[in-house]
């Protein structure tokens, strides 16, 4: 028992290492992928440690109507992003597996988006409040999807643990996985929306409102939120693969540590290129488009409860 | 028709009322029009006769006829006439009739002239402040003879704050600058929002006002106008110095040797060219389009390169003086010239068909930002904006001028009327800026680049000039005087009609469409030193003065 309990605590914190070593190389892999795609040099790839590091030495000032729900709302979006980060598997099976099921998982998602409305409100101007309208917007309609997708998963496999649902749960059933394939497709058009990158950064939108709720945010604390957005694409990487491409970590340690990750590369990849071929929507247009997605989510969960 | 034939037409409406004539050319009638008839002729000649409102020019001239005088001028694009209808006021209680309420698109101007001599617009729908800052005194107008540059009044009331109009009943205010990382200037859209619909707005602008006009009529002279024309714009520079020395020329009847004229249209067009690609990445950046941006920036810079080699400048190209051009173009030049133009057009063609095909920005461009044939009409929107709603103008080849008379292009014209017509028409613009570049090198002769002028320039004359600048027509008006300086400089930038249709053009949109609607009529505007802060829970509005905000800044507490 006390082995075990070691072992979630030493996962667990691994992954959190992991994730804030890697997550600011990852931005820096997609702002230089970002940059050769427009024709430019492009910043170099540890640009985002020294953007960090430095936006930490900077003096930490209060604004806002409410500084010290902008500061909770800082640190509270970077404690759910990397509690949600000890919930996935990361190139090996989940650690903190007994402790919390699939549903804790639901939770903590949503509550990095409540942290953005903390942040908005707690800027108190017109821009942050239009950006929560939105990003509460963008919320209602997109969270669902993640639930159905792990709802599905359980059905298939009548369990809520986590390493039986973040292992292609989706895809067990008797014949061809229909609801599996339906929502991989379904989440494969939403991920832009749920690590927040165009076309649908609505909520921030900086040529119309000004990076919206992060607009009173500088220093140390923007620095805090910055680091929890990188995180954020990293984590989301890693479930996407527990739910839908879940193949190979299984294999012997390096191999299939490092299968994981080549993976979270070619997603960080696919994501810079959609957001450099794209224009951003409008929240009408894409509410509109998560509308017909949660529809075919729910058409999917339909399939499932009958075992397809 | 020509300019003969359109006063009869008004002579023989009004008889008596037409009091004088002006025909310098076939090309432009100046008309006097007693005071009292001014709005009955103004309807004729812009519903009747279907002429383009330009603008309207008030001018001080007590110290020759004893009163002030405003000008209105019109433009019959399809006979090439420009044409104004002028009029006075007594000089002690200066009154004119108001012509608002007929032709919309001349509020500003008459508000303009209200602000600058105290000439009042009788009945005007909407007599508030338009060009003065807050703290100016009323009573005191900048622009009458009487008044030094320099003069600075003494009832300056820094205190004093400008008035908002009443916020529209369940509606909130959402001000969209006089700072927005979108606005390349300050200006202030005081936005009045339902949820995230555009309901209305109010406009407060001019707050940097630089004074350019009463400069040029007190201390600059006939040739350090245009250096200070140029200035006026940071993008269409030139197209400003241009349309200036033409207003000279034309009232002191100056023609200019043929090369000046090849060197003016090709560095119009020049001009031209990396203003469209810069509007055109600016536009893919306000929806989020970073990477069209880049592209098209970078299809732009070498055109920067060569500005530089043929004028010594990336932009401000020092070009003009009155009766000819600075600057000429070396066979080595013209050499580069047209490869620079080869390989610009090999890049753009891949980006227009890509843009055109793309339904990403269709959908954040289609049926955004509308301003119709009627609504270009009656605010006398010009350039892109109106050419997009299927408006067929283009002063370059409506009110030639420079060399365009000489070289043969398509006037690019589209019929959704909202803000894609805009993209499709600016992207489809850049190819025949090309193509009158290269006649242009084809054509030029050589021959001397400046007129010699021996006799001064004769005063009391008038120049209306219209060049097409990339956002439209832009118009100056001149009254050429002693001294050598004019009289009288009047300059009519396209924003300052286009930017009267955007509250038209947002109105039911959403707030996310302001950008890009505002974006799309290319807007460059004066600047403004206002900030604001409104309390949505209460609806209080609080002003910020100057003092304060620098007391909060440096206490780092709010």
């Amino acid at each position: 028992m006390d082995n075990n309990l070691l072992s979630m605590i030493l996962g667990g914190v691994a992954n959190v290492v992991v994730i804030l070593l890697l997550a600011p190389f990852f931005q820096g892999v997609l702002r230089k992928v970002t940059a050769r795609i427009q024709s430019r040099q492009g910043p170099p790839i540890p640009q985002p440690y020294y953007d960090t590091f430095k936006l930490l030495g900077k003096e930490d000032i209060e604004s806002g109507v409410s500084p010290r729900m902008q500061r909770f709302a800082t640190y509270l979006s970077l404690a759910a992003i990397l509690a949600v980060g000890c919930l996935v598997p990361m190139g090996f099976h989940s650690p903190m597996n007994g402790a919390g099921d699939a549903v804790l998982l639901i939770y903590l998602l949503t509550l990095s988006g409540i942290c953005v409305l903390l942040a908005g409100l707690a800027a108190g101007s017109t821009y942050s409040l239009v950006g929560i309208s939105r990003e509460m917007m963008t919320m209602l309609t997109l969270e669902p999807l993640f639930a159905i997708t792990i709802v599905i998963g359980a059905l298939h496999t009548q369990s809520f643990r986590l390493d039986t649902v973040l292992s292609g749960a989706v895809y067990q059933t008797a014949g061809v996985p229909v609801s599996g394939l339906i929502m991989l497709c379904v989440m494969l058009l939403s991920f832009q929306a749920f690590v927040a990158r165009l076309p649908f950064d609505i909520s921030e939108a900086e040529t119309e409102i000004m990076e919206g709720p992060l607009i009173e945010y500088s220093g140390p604390k923007l620095a805090i939120f910055k680091y929890a957005q990188m995180a954020k694409l990293v984590v989301f990487s890693a479930l996407f693969i527990g739910l839908f491409v879940p193949w190979g970590s299984e294999l012997p340690f390096p191999f299939g540590w490092l299968l994981f990750w080549v993976k979270v590369f070619v997603i960080v990849i696919l994501v810079t290129v959609v957001a450099a071929t794209h224009a951003r929507y409008r929240i009408d247009q894409a509410i509109r488009f998560f509308a017909a997605l949660l529809g075919v989510g729910f058409v999917a969960l339909i399939l499932a409860s009958n075992g397809l | 028709m020509d300019a003969r034939e359109r006063l009869n037409q008004l002579k023989e409406k009004f008889g008596p009322a037409i009091v004088r004539a002006d025909l310098p050319d076939e090309r432009r009638l100046f008309v006097h029009v007693d005071p009292g008839v001014v709005k009955a002729v103004c309807r004729y000649v812009f519903r009747d006769l279907d002429a383009r409102y330009v603008i309207s020019v008030g001018t001080d001239d007590r110290q020759y006829s004893g009163s002030f005088q405003v000008y209105h001028d019109f433009a019959f694009d399809a006979d090439k006439i420009l044409c104004s209808i002028i009029t006075h006021a007594s000089s002690d209680n200066p009154k004119v009739e108001c012509i608002s309420d007929v032709v919309a698109g001349a509020s500003w101007a008459e508000r303009e002239i209200r602000d600058m001599f105290g000439v009042e617009s009788v009945g005007h729908p909407y007599p508030k402040r338009l060009v003065l800052t807050d703290g100016w005194p009323d009573g005191l107008y900048p622009l009458r003879k009487d008044m030094d540059w320099n003069f600075v009044p003494k009832e300056y009331d820094e205190e004093r704050e400008f008035k908002f109009d009443e916020t529209p009943a369940g509606c909130t205010v959402v001000p969209f600058g006089p700072f927005h990382p979108t606005l390349d200037e300050p200006a202030h859209f005081r936005l009045y929002v339902e949820g995230e619909v555009v309901r209305g707005c109010e406009y407060r602008g001019f707050m940097v006002h630089r004074g350019i006009e009463k400069l040029s009529e007190t201390v600059l002279s006939y040739n350090d106008i245009p250096m200070m024309a140029e200035r006026i714009c940071g993008i269409c520079g030139c197209v400003h110095s241009v349309a200036y020395v033409q207003a000279v020329e034309a009232g002191a009847a100056l023609k200019i040797p043929p090369r000046a004229e090849y060197m003016r249209s090709i560095m119009l067009e020049i001009e031209r060219l990396h203003s469209h690609l810069l509007w055109v990445g600016l536009a893919c950046h306000l929806v989020g389009f970073d990477t069209l941006f880049m592209q098209s920036w970078r299809i732009r810079e070498p055109i920067m390169w060569m500005a530089e080699k043929i004028t010594g400048n990336r932009k401000t190209y020092a070009l003009c003086q009155v009766g000819g051009v600075r600057w000429d173009i070396t066979p080595e030049l013209r050499g580069e010239l047209r490869t620079l133009l080869d390989k610009l057009e090999s890049e753009w063609i891949p980006v227009v068909s890509a843009v055109l095909k793309d339904k990403n920005i269709q959908k954040r461009t289609r049926d955004v930002g509308v301003a119709d044939k009627k609504m270009c009409k009656e605010m006398g929107l010009v350039g892109p904006v109106a050419r997009a709603a299927g408006v067929d103008i283009d002063c370059r080849r409506d009110h030639p001028y420079a060399a365009y008379e000489r070289v043969d292009f398509d006037v690019i014209t589209h019929d959704t009327s909202d803000v894609w017509g805009r993209v499709v028409v600016r992207a489809k613009e850049v190819f025949e800026s090309i193509k009158i570049v290269r006649q242009c090198l084809d054509k030029m002769e050589p021959g001397p680049l400046q007129l010699e002028i021996t006799d001064e320039l004769p005063a009391g004359r008038l120049g209306l000039s219209s060049v097409e600048a990339p956002r439209g027509e832009s118009h100056h008006f001149v009254i050429t005087g002693e001294n050598n300086k004019p009289r009288r400089w009047r300059v009519r930038a396209p924003t300052y009609q286009n930017l009267q249709g955007v509250p038209g053009m947002i109105k039911d949109q959403m707030i996310a469409d302001m950008q890009i609607s505002l974006g799309s009529i290319d807007p460059c505007f004066s600047c403004t030193d206002r900030l604001e802060t409104v309390d949505i829970r209460s609806g209080e509005t609080r002003v910020w003065t100057p003092e304060e905000l620098k007391k909060v800044a440096r206490s780092k507490q709010y």
